[in-house]
Protein backbone atom coordinates (compact mmCIF):
# COMPACT_ATOMS: atom_id res chain seq x y z
CA UNK A 1 0.00 0.00 0.00
CA UNK A 2 3.19 2.34 0.95
CA UNK A 3 4.81 1.45 -2.47
CA UNK A 4 1.51 2.27 -4.00
CA UNK A 5 1.15 5.70 -2.63
CA UNK A 6 4.77 6.14 -3.39
CA UNK A 7 4.39 5.73 -7.07
CA UNK A 8 1.58 7.48 -7.17
CA UNK A 9 3.21 10.42 -5.73
CA UNK A 10 6.14 10.07 -7.98
CA UNK A 11 4.05 9.76 -10.92
CA UNK A 12 2.38 13.06 -9.58
CA UNK A 13 5.86 14.92 -9.29
CA UNK A 14 6.62 13.98 -12.47
CA UNK A 15 3.61 15.30 -14.19
CA UNK A 16 3.89 18.61 -12.55
CA UNK A 17 7.62 19.18 -12.65
CA UNK A 18 8.03 21.29 -16.07
CA UNK A 19 5.22 23.11 -14.47
CA UNK A 20 6.94 23.51 -11.04
CA UNK A 21 9.17 26.84 -13.00
CA UNK A 22 6.09 28.42 -14.90
CA UNK A 23 4.32 28.02 -11.39
CA UNK A 24 7.27 30.30 -9.81
CA UNK A 25 7.49 32.73 -12.96
CA UNK A 26 3.85 33.52 -12.91
CA UNK A 27 3.60 33.80 -9.10
CA UNK A 28 6.72 36.64 -9.80
CA UNK A 29 4.95 38.37 -12.33
CA UNK A 30 2.02 38.61 -10.42
CA UNK A 31 4.09 40.04 -6.90
CA UNK A 32 5.91 42.21 -10.00
CA UNK A 33 2.68 43.76 -10.82
CA UNK A 34 0.82 44.05 -7.49
CA UNK A 35 4.34 45.94 -6.20
CA UNK A 36 4.03 48.40 -9.60
CA UNK A 37 0.49 49.00 -8.68
CA UNK A 38 1.24 49.42 -4.64
CA UNK A 39 3.95 52.22 -5.77
CA UNK A 40 1.39 53.76 -8.51
CA UNK A 41 -1.22 53.82 -5.25
CA UNK A 42 1.67 55.29 -3.09
CA UNK A 43 2.65 58.48 -5.71
CA UNK A 44 -1.36 58.83 -6.31
CA UNK A 45 -1.85 58.97 -2.82
CA UNK A 46 1.27 61.05 -2.24
CA UNK A 47 0.26 63.83 -4.01
CA UNK A 48 -3.71 64.23 -2.48
CA UNK A 49 -3.83 66.76 -0.25
CA UNK A 50 -3.49 66.34 3.73
CA UNK A 51 0.17 64.83 4.05
CA UNK A 52 0.79 63.30 7.25
CA UNK A 53 3.78 65.57 8.34
CA UNK A 54 3.97 64.63 11.54
CA UNK A 55 3.99 61.15 11.27
CA UNK A 56 6.32 61.51 8.45
CA UNK A 57 8.54 62.76 11.04
CA UNK A 58 8.58 60.62 13.71
CA UNK A 59 8.77 57.82 11.16
CA UNK A 60 12.18 59.54 10.02
CA UNK A 61 13.17 59.69 13.34
CA UNK A 62 12.62 55.93 14.06
CA UNK A 63 14.20 54.91 10.38
CA UNK A 64 16.60 57.75 10.37
CA UNK A 65 18.24 58.97 13.56
CA UNK A 66 17.86 55.35 15.38
CA UNK A 67 19.39 53.55 12.53
CA UNK A 68 22.96 56.19 12.88
CA UNK A 69 25.09 54.39 15.29
CA UNK A 70 24.86 50.99 13.43
CA UNK A 71 25.60 52.83 9.66
CA UNK A 72 28.42 54.93 11.40
CA UNK A 73 29.92 51.21 13.70
CA UNK A 74 29.75 50.11 9.69
CA UNK A 75 30.52 53.19 7.70
CA UNK A 76 33.54 53.56 10.26
CA UNK A 77 34.63 49.50 9.74
CA UNK A 78 34.40 49.64 6.53
CA UNK A 79 36.62 52.83 5.63
CA UNK A 80 39.06 50.96 8.27
CA UNK A 81 39.20 47.83 6.46
CA UNK A 82 38.85 48.56 3.25
CA UNK A 83 42.37 50.79 3.57
CA UNK A 84 44.14 47.77 5.82
CA UNK A 85 43.22 45.53 2.74
CA UNK A 86 44.36 47.78 -0.07
CA UNK A 87 47.19 49.04 1.68
CA UNK A 88 49.85 46.05 0.63
CA UNK A 89 48.20 46.10 -2.92
CA UNK A 90 48.94 49.74 -3.06
CA UNK A 91 52.30 49.65 -1.52
CA UNK A 92 53.80 46.88 -4.36
CA UNK A 93 52.79 49.44 -6.93
CA UNK A 94 54.52 52.27 -4.90
CA UNK A 95 51.02 54.06 -4.85
CA UNK A 96 51.00 54.14 -1.34
CA UNK A 97 49.46 58.27 -1.74
CA UNK A 98 46.80 57.05 -3.93
CA UNK A 99 45.74 55.36 -0.87
CA UNK A 100 43.03 58.22 0.10
CA UNK A 101 41.40 58.74 -3.35
CA UNK A 102 41.33 55.00 -4.05
CA UNK A 103 38.97 54.74 -0.45
CA UNK A 104 37.57 57.87 -0.77
CA UNK A 105 35.99 57.41 -4.17
CA UNK A 106 34.98 53.85 -3.62
CA UNK A 107 33.57 54.97 -0.23
CA UNK A 108 31.23 58.00 -2.15
CA UNK A 109 30.48 55.99 -5.40
CA UNK A 110 29.74 52.57 -3.50
CA UNK A 111 30.22 51.50 -0.31
CA UNK A 112 28.34 54.46 1.17
CA UNK A 113 25.68 54.10 -0.40
CA UNK A 114 24.49 50.50 -0.70
CA UNK A 115 26.12 49.20 2.71
CA UNK A 116 24.26 52.09 4.47
CA UNK A 117 20.80 50.48 2.16
CA UNK A 118 21.48 47.06 3.17
CA UNK A 119 21.46 48.00 7.03
CA UNK A 120 18.66 49.85 6.71
CA UNK A 121 16.76 47.29 4.61
CA UNK A 122 17.59 44.95 7.56
CA UNK A 123 16.90 47.31 10.06
CA UNK A 124 14.22 49.69 9.10
CA UNK A 125 12.70 47.46 5.77
CA UNK A 126 12.11 44.09 8.33
CA UNK A 127 10.90 46.67 11.33
CA UNK A 128 8.35 48.36 8.40
CA UNK A 129 6.97 44.70 7.29
CA UNK A 130 6.43 43.12 10.81
CA UNK A 131 4.93 46.61 11.98
CA UNK A 132 2.55 46.85 9.12
CA UNK A 133 1.79 43.13 8.77
CA UNK A 134 1.04 42.82 12.69
CA UNK A 135 -1.47 46.11 12.32
CA UNK A 136 -2.84 43.98 8.97
CA UNK A 137 -3.24 40.53 10.80
CA UNK A 138 -4.61 42.27 13.63
CA UNK A 139 -7.10 43.87 11.59
CA UNK A 140 -5.74 47.26 12.79
CA UNK A 141 -5.60 48.82 9.55
CA UNK A 142 -9.43 47.73 8.55
CA UNK A 143 -10.22 49.77 12.12
CA UNK A 144 -8.45 52.54 10.85
CA UNK A 145 -10.62 52.42 7.84
CA UNK A 146 -13.79 51.71 9.22
CA UNK A 147 -12.94 54.81 11.44
CA UNK A 148 -12.42 57.06 8.49
CA UNK A 149 -8.59 57.45 8.40
CA UNK A 150 -7.16 56.55 5.30
CA UNK A 151 -4.48 53.54 5.96
CA UNK A 152 -2.55 53.89 3.01
CA UNK A 153 -2.09 57.64 3.77
CA UNK A 154 -1.34 57.14 7.23
CA UNK A 155 0.83 54.36 7.19
CA UNK A 156 2.36 54.08 3.96
CA UNK A 157 3.05 56.97 2.26
CA UNK A 158 4.96 58.18 5.49
CA UNK A 159 7.01 55.56 5.98
CA UNK A 160 8.30 55.37 2.15
CA UNK A 161 8.68 59.43 2.32
CA UNK A 162 10.82 59.15 5.50
CA UNK A 163 13.03 55.96 4.24
CA UNK A 164 13.19 58.28 1.17
CA UNK A 165 14.43 60.99 2.75
CA UNK A 166 16.50 59.62 5.14
CA UNK A 167 18.45 57.03 3.50
CA UNK A 168 20.46 59.75 1.68
CA UNK A 169 21.24 61.38 5.03
CA UNK A 170 22.31 57.99 6.19
CA UNK A 171 24.38 57.63 3.79
CA UNK A 172 26.34 60.97 3.56
CA UNK A 173 27.20 60.07 7.47
CA UNK A 174 28.38 56.78 6.24
CA UNK A 175 30.97 58.33 3.85
CA UNK A 176 31.66 61.14 6.03
CA UNK A 177 32.29 58.53 9.21
CA UNK A 178 34.26 56.07 6.49
CA UNK A 179 36.70 58.66 5.53
CA UNK A 180 37.43 59.15 8.59
CA UNK A 181 37.98 55.37 9.57
CA UNK A 182 40.05 55.62 6.29
CA UNK A 183 42.39 58.32 8.04
CA UNK A 184 42.94 56.16 10.81
CA UNK A 185 43.66 53.16 8.67
CA UNK A 186 46.03 55.17 7.04
CA UNK A 187 47.95 56.97 9.92
CA UNK A 188 47.80 53.01 11.30
CA UNK A 189 50.79 52.16 8.33
CA UNK A 190 52.47 55.73 8.19
CA UNK A 191 52.03 59.08 9.69
CA UNK A 192 49.80 61.32 7.57
CA UNK A 193 48.02 64.55 8.40
CA UNK A 194 44.30 65.16 8.43
CA UNK A 195 45.03 67.84 6.37
CA UNK A 196 46.96 66.13 3.51
CA UNK A 197 44.59 63.20 3.56
CA UNK A 198 41.34 65.08 2.70
CA UNK A 199 43.26 67.43 -0.13
CA UNK A 200 44.35 63.29 -1.55
CA UNK A 201 40.53 62.06 -0.90
CA UNK A 202 38.97 65.00 -2.91
CA UNK A 203 41.68 65.55 -5.06
CA UNK A 204 40.16 62.85 -7.10
CA UNK A 205 36.82 62.87 -6.07
CA UNK A 206 34.16 64.41 -8.91
CA UNK A 207 30.82 65.31 -9.10
CA UNK A 208 30.14 62.93 -11.12
CA UNK A 209 31.15 60.38 -8.11
CA UNK A 210 29.05 62.24 -5.72
CA UNK A 211 25.96 63.07 -7.48
CA UNK A 212 24.85 59.68 -8.83
CA UNK A 213 25.80 58.12 -5.43
CA UNK A 214 23.31 60.66 -3.83
CA UNK A 215 20.23 60.33 -6.02
CA UNK A 216 20.34 56.80 -6.27
CA UNK A 217 20.48 56.46 -2.59
CA UNK A 218 16.54 58.33 -3.10
CA UNK A 219 15.94 54.94 -5.13
CA UNK A 220 17.55 53.04 -2.74
CA UNK A 221 15.46 54.44 0.18
CA UNK A 222 12.22 53.79 -2.23
CA UNK A 223 12.68 50.70 -2.41
CA UNK A 224 13.40 49.60 1.21
CA UNK A 225 10.06 51.69 1.99
CA UNK A 226 7.67 50.41 -0.32
CA UNK A 227 8.24 46.58 -0.13
CA UNK A 228 8.47 46.98 3.36
CA UNK A 229 4.72 48.46 3.27
CA UNK A 230 3.77 46.02 0.49
CA UNK A 231 5.06 42.75 2.17
CA UNK A 232 3.48 44.54 5.46
CA UNK A 233 0.59 45.83 4.14
CA UNK A 234 -0.64 42.61 2.03
CA UNK A 235 0.48 40.05 5.10
CA UNK A 236 -2.28 36.81 5.27
CA UNK A 237 -2.12 33.88 7.69
CA UNK A 238 -2.14 35.48 10.69
CA UNK A 239 1.33 35.48 13.23
CA UNK A 240 3.03 33.30 10.90
CA UNK A 241 2.58 35.79 8.17
CA UNK A 242 4.22 38.72 10.10
CA UNK A 243 6.96 36.59 10.12
CA UNK A 244 6.74 35.82 6.64
CA UNK A 245 6.42 39.62 5.85
CA UNK A 246 9.36 40.85 7.90
CA UNK A 247 11.99 38.23 5.85
CA UNK A 248 10.75 38.83 2.74
CA UNK A 249 10.69 42.20 2.82
CA UNK A 250 14.58 42.39 3.49
CA UNK A 251 15.40 39.91 1.34
CA UNK A 252 13.41 41.53 -1.68
CA UNK A 253 14.44 44.76 -0.96
CA UNK A 254 18.01 43.64 -0.73
CA UNK A 255 17.79 42.12 -4.09
CA UNK A 256 16.39 45.45 -5.58
CA UNK A 257 19.14 47.56 -3.83
CA UNK A 258 21.54 45.69 -6.18
CA UNK A 259 19.24 46.05 -9.23
CA UNK A 260 19.28 49.26 -8.49
CA UNK A 261 22.85 49.63 -8.06
CA UNK A 262 23.32 48.24 -11.55
CA UNK A 263 21.24 50.61 -13.18
CA UNK A 264 22.74 53.13 -11.89
CA UNK A 265 25.99 52.74 -12.78
CA UNK A 266 24.73 51.68 -16.14
CA UNK A 267 23.24 54.91 -16.36
CA UNK A 268 26.22 56.80 -15.07
CA UNK A 269 28.40 55.36 -17.43
CA UNK A 270 26.43 56.16 -20.35
CA UNK A 271 26.41 60.24 -18.96
CA UNK A 272 30.50 60.08 -18.06
CA UNK A 273 31.41 58.97 -21.72
CA UNK B 1 4.42 64.99 24.05
CA UNK B 2 7.48 66.03 25.68
CA UNK B 3 9.76 63.00 24.25
CA UNK B 4 8.11 63.62 20.72
CA UNK B 5 9.42 67.15 20.71
CA UNK B 6 12.64 65.50 22.04
CA UNK B 7 12.29 63.40 19.24
CA UNK B 8 11.65 65.91 16.60
CA UNK B 9 14.85 67.96 17.94
CA UNK B 10 17.30 64.77 17.10
CA UNK B 11 15.37 64.39 14.03
CA UNK B 12 16.26 67.97 12.98
CA UNK B 13 20.04 67.92 14.31
CA UNK B 14 20.59 64.63 12.51
CA UNK B 15 19.40 66.20 9.10
CA UNK B 16 21.09 69.09 9.67
CA UNK B 17 24.47 67.78 10.50
CA UNK B 18 24.16 65.22 7.20
CA UNK B 19 23.00 68.18 4.47
CA UNK B 20 25.98 70.07 6.20
CA UNK B 21 28.39 67.36 5.65
CA UNK B 22 27.14 66.84 1.95
CA UNK B 23 27.66 70.49 1.39
CA UNK B 24 31.35 70.46 2.53
CA UNK B 25 31.76 67.35 0.56
CA UNK B 26 30.33 69.54 -2.43
CA UNK B 27 32.84 72.43 -1.44
CA UNK B 28 35.42 70.28 -1.42
CA UNK B 29 35.13 69.55 -4.77
CA UNK B 30 33.67 72.30 -6.40
CA UNK B 31 37.26 74.01 -4.94
CA UNK B 32 38.81 71.40 -6.78
CA UNK B 33 37.20 72.47 -10.09
CA UNK B 34 36.99 76.29 -9.74
CA UNK B 35 33.55 76.30 -9.39
CA UNK B 36 33.29 78.77 -6.64
CA UNK B 37 36.36 81.39 -7.50
CA UNK B 38 36.41 83.81 -10.45
CA UNK B 39 38.17 82.50 -13.61
CA UNK B 40 39.52 83.70 -16.81
CA UNK B 41 39.94 81.38 -20.34
CA UNK B 42 42.94 80.74 -22.33
CA UNK B 43 43.31 79.03 -25.37
CA UNK B 44 45.74 76.70 -27.13
CA UNK B 45 46.28 75.22 -30.35
CA UNK B 46 47.91 71.90 -30.46
CA UNK B 47 48.53 69.34 -33.66
CA UNK B 48 48.11 66.30 -30.99
CA UNK B 49 46.87 66.65 -27.32
CA UNK B 50 47.66 62.89 -26.71
CA UNK B 51 44.82 61.94 -24.54
CA UNK B 52 44.07 65.33 -22.80
CA UNK B 53 40.29 65.35 -21.65
CA UNK B 54 38.11 68.00 -19.89
CA UNK B 55 38.58 68.47 -16.70
CA UNK B 56 42.50 67.77 -16.51
CA UNK B 57 44.38 70.22 -14.51
CA UNK B 58 46.02 72.54 -15.55
CA UNK B 59 49.87 73.58 -14.01
CA UNK B 60 51.59 77.22 -13.77
CA UNK B 61 55.16 76.87 -11.77
CA UNK B 62 54.28 72.94 -10.43
CA UNK B 63 51.06 74.28 -8.36
CA UNK B 64 47.10 73.24 -9.90
CA UNK B 65 45.71 76.73 -11.41
CA UNK B 66 42.84 75.41 -13.37
CA UNK B 67 41.47 72.86 -15.51
CA UNK B 68 40.82 72.16 -19.11
CA UNK B 69 37.22 73.32 -19.98
CA UNK B 70 37.25 72.01 -23.51
CA UNK B 71 38.86 70.43 -25.89
CA UNK B 72 37.33 70.99 -29.83
CA UNK B 73 38.73 69.87 -32.83
CA UNK B 74 39.35 72.42 -35.92
CA UNK B 75 40.40 70.58 -38.57
CA UNK B 76 43.17 67.42 -39.23
CA UNK B 77 45.59 69.43 -37.81
CA UNK B 78 44.92 71.37 -35.07
CA UNK B 79 42.87 70.84 -32.00
CA UNK B 80 42.16 73.81 -29.68
CA UNK B 81 41.89 73.32 -26.02
CA UNK B 82 40.25 76.09 -23.57
CA UNK B 83 41.54 76.23 -20.56
CA UNK B 84 39.93 77.94 -17.11
CA UNK B 85 42.52 79.63 -15.06
CA UNK B 86 42.05 81.37 -11.72
CA UNK B 87 41.83 84.88 -11.33
CA UNK B 88 44.71 85.60 -9.35
CA UNK B 89 47.29 83.74 -11.07
CA UNK B 90 46.46 85.94 -14.79
CA UNK B 91 49.15 88.20 -13.07
CA UNK B 92 51.81 86.00 -13.19
CA UNK B 93 51.25 84.48 -16.95
CA UNK B 94 52.98 86.29 -19.49
CA UNK B 95 52.01 86.85 -23.07
CA UNK B 96 54.91 84.55 -24.28
CA UNK B 97 54.45 81.73 -21.97
CA UNK B 98 53.84 78.42 -24.03
CA UNK B 99 51.57 75.44 -23.05
CA UNK B 100 52.92 71.92 -22.94
CA UNK B 101 51.20 68.45 -22.18
CA UNK B 102 52.67 66.76 -19.90
CA UNK B 103 51.46 63.74 -17.05
CA UNK B 104 51.12 62.84 -13.49
CA UNK B 105 54.08 59.91 -13.61
CA UNK B 106 53.66 57.14 -15.97
CA UNK B 107 50.52 56.17 -14.77
CA UNK B 108 48.98 59.11 -14.15
CA UNK B 109 46.42 61.36 -15.88
CA UNK B 110 47.75 64.05 -18.22
CA UNK B 111 48.07 67.31 -17.41
CA UNK B 112 48.82 71.21 -19.08
CA UNK B 113 52.12 72.77 -18.03
CA UNK B 114 51.66 76.47 -18.44
CA UNK B 115 55.60 77.62 -18.67
CA UNK B 116 56.21 80.77 -17.53
CA UNK B 117 57.43 83.46 -20.27
CA UNK B 118 60.11 86.13 -20.19
CA UNK B 119 57.94 89.57 -21.60
CA UNK B 120 56.42 92.03 -19.49
CA UNK B 121 53.35 91.96 -20.80
CA UNK B 122 50.69 90.25 -18.96
CA UNK B 123 48.34 87.56 -21.20
CA UNK B 124 45.10 88.70 -22.35
CA UNK B 125 41.44 87.10 -20.98
CA UNK B 126 40.86 84.31 -24.03
CA UNK B 127 44.22 84.59 -25.55
CA UNK B 128 45.67 81.92 -27.82
CA UNK B 129 49.11 81.17 -25.94
CA UNK B 130 51.53 79.72 -28.05
CA UNK B 131 52.34 75.13 -27.43
CA UNK B 132 55.13 73.26 -27.44
CA UNK B 133 54.47 69.57 -29.36
CA UNK B 134 54.05 67.15 -26.47
CA UNK B 135 57.15 64.57 -26.77
CA UNK B 136 55.52 61.26 -28.29
CA UNK B 137 56.38 57.83 -26.86
CA UNK B 138 56.06 56.55 -30.46
CA UNK B 139 59.31 59.41 -31.31
CA UNK B 140 61.13 58.27 -28.73
CA UNK B 141 60.99 54.40 -29.45
CA UNK B 142 61.78 55.68 -32.91
CA UNK B 143 64.99 57.56 -32.15
CA UNK B 144 65.93 54.77 -29.40
CA UNK B 145 65.98 52.40 -32.70
CA UNK B 146 68.38 54.21 -34.50
CA UNK B 147 70.51 54.37 -31.60
CA UNK B 148 70.76 50.91 -30.96
CA UNK B 149 71.81 50.79 -34.59
CA UNK B 150 74.63 52.94 -34.08
CA UNK B 151 75.58 51.24 -31.23
CA UNK B 152 75.31 47.74 -32.80
CA UNK B 153 77.64 49.00 -35.34
CA UNK B 154 80.18 50.81 -33.31
CA UNK B 155 80.60 47.45 -30.73
CA UNK B 156 81.15 45.29 -33.73
CA UNK B 157 84.42 48.25 -34.65
CA UNK B 158 85.24 48.03 -31.60
CA UNK B 159 85.69 44.50 -31.22
CA UNK B 160 87.40 44.13 -34.73
CA UNK B 161 90.13 46.57 -32.90
CA UNK B 162 90.02 44.62 -29.97
CA UNK B 163 90.84 41.53 -31.24
CA UNK B 164 93.84 43.29 -33.72
CA UNK B 165 95.28 44.55 -30.62
CA UNK B 166 95.46 40.98 -28.83
CA UNK B 167 96.87 39.96 -32.12
CA UNK B 168 99.86 42.30 -32.21
CA UNK B 169 98.40 44.40 -34.96
CA UNK B 170 99.39 47.60 -35.70
CA UNK B 171 100.69 50.36 -33.59
CA UNK B 172 98.56 50.02 -30.33
CA UNK B 173 98.92 46.33 -31.22
CA UNK B 174 102.86 46.08 -30.99
CA UNK B 175 102.42 48.83 -27.77
CA UNK B 176 100.24 45.74 -26.20
CA UNK B 177 102.07 42.50 -27.10
CA UNK B 178 105.87 42.67 -28.81
CA UNK B 179 108.32 42.47 -26.10
CA UNK B 180 111.05 44.00 -28.08
CA UNK B 181 109.42 47.44 -27.52
CA UNK B 182 109.84 47.23 -24.18
CA UNK B 183 113.51 46.61 -24.44
CA UNK B 184 113.77 49.52 -27.04
CA UNK B 185 112.17 51.97 -24.25
CA UNK B 186 114.38 50.57 -21.69
CA UNK B 187 117.59 51.61 -23.72
CA UNK B 188 116.19 54.59 -24.38
CA UNK B 189 116.21 55.95 -20.78
CA UNK B 190 119.44 54.26 -20.05
CA UNK B 191 120.88 56.54 -23.13
CA UNK B 192 118.92 59.78 -21.73
CA UNK B 193 120.63 59.12 -18.52
CA UNK B 194 124.17 58.96 -20.05
CA UNK B 195 123.43 61.77 -21.82
CA UNK B 196 122.28 64.64 -18.47
CA UNK B 197 125.49 63.35 -16.87
CA UNK B 198 127.99 64.13 -19.39
CA UNK B 199 126.00 67.51 -19.43
CA UNK B 200 126.48 68.35 -16.08
CA UNK B 201 130.25 67.47 -16.87
CA UNK B 202 130.19 69.68 -19.34
CA UNK B 203 128.35 72.25 -17.18
CA UNK B 204 131.22 72.42 -14.56
CA UNK B 205 134.21 72.90 -17.10
CA UNK B 206 131.91 75.67 -18.24
CA UNK B 207 131.97 77.55 -14.59
CA UNK B 208 135.68 77.26 -14.42
CA UNK B 209 136.22 78.63 -17.74
CA UNK B 210 138.12 82.04 -17.88
CA UNK B 211 135.85 83.70 -20.67
CA UNK B 212 132.67 82.50 -18.23
CA UNK B 213 133.70 82.58 -14.81
CA UNK B 214 132.98 86.52 -14.37
CA UNK B 215 129.55 86.07 -15.11
CA UNK B 216 128.96 83.22 -12.47
CA UNK B 217 130.97 85.80 -10.01
CA UNK B 218 128.65 88.70 -10.75
CA UNK B 219 125.38 85.89 -9.84
CA UNK B 220 126.93 85.01 -6.67
CA UNK B 221 127.57 88.32 -5.10
CA UNK B 222 124.11 89.44 -6.39
CA UNK B 223 122.76 86.83 -4.53
CA UNK B 224 124.80 87.47 -1.22
CA UNK B 225 123.80 91.22 -1.45
CA UNK B 226 120.09 90.01 -1.79
CA UNK B 227 120.86 87.60 1.17
CA UNK B 228 122.31 91.05 3.54
CA UNK B 229 119.41 92.84 2.41
CA UNK B 230 116.88 90.20 3.77
CA UNK B 231 118.70 89.61 6.93
CA UNK B 232 118.50 93.42 7.62
CA UNK B 233 114.87 94.22 6.60
CA UNK B 234 114.25 90.73 9.11
CA UNK B 235 116.64 92.61 11.70
CA UNK B 236 114.21 95.55 11.82
CA UNK B 237 111.44 94.67 11.65
CA UNK B 238 111.86 92.31 15.07
CA UNK B 239 113.54 95.63 16.30
CA UNK B 240 110.27 97.42 15.85
CA UNK B 241 108.61 94.76 17.43
CA UNK B 242 110.15 94.44 20.13
CA UNK B 243 110.02 98.28 20.76
CA UNK B 244 106.40 98.22 20.48
CA UNK B 245 106.81 95.07 23.42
Amino acid sequence: MARHNLYDSEDEISEKTPKIPFRHLKSFFLEVSLITSFSFEFFRQLFRKGFEFSETAKQSYKIGYNSLPLVAITGFIMGLVLTMQSQPTLKNFGAEAWLPAMVGVSLIREIGPVITALICAGKSGSGIGAELASMKVTEQIDAMEVSGTNPFKYLVVTRVVASMLMIPVLAVFADAIGIFGSYIGVNLYGDISFRLFIVQVFEKVEFMDIFPAFIKTFFFGFAIGIIGTYKGYNAENGTEGVGYSANSSVVIASLLIFIIDLMAVQITSLFSY
Amino acid sequence: MKTQTGNKLKLGVFVTLGILLFIIGIYFVGKKQNLFDTTFGLRAVFKDVSGLQPGNNVRFAGINVGIIDNITILNDTSVRVDMQIQQDVKKFIKSDSRAVIGSEGIMGNKILIITPGSSGRIVKSNAFIATTAPINMDDILKNLKTTIENAAVITEDFSKITQSISSGKGTVGKLFMDSSFAKDVDQTVTNVKKGTQGFQENMEAAKSNILLRGFFRKKEKAKQEQQKENEAAKDSTSKTKKRRK
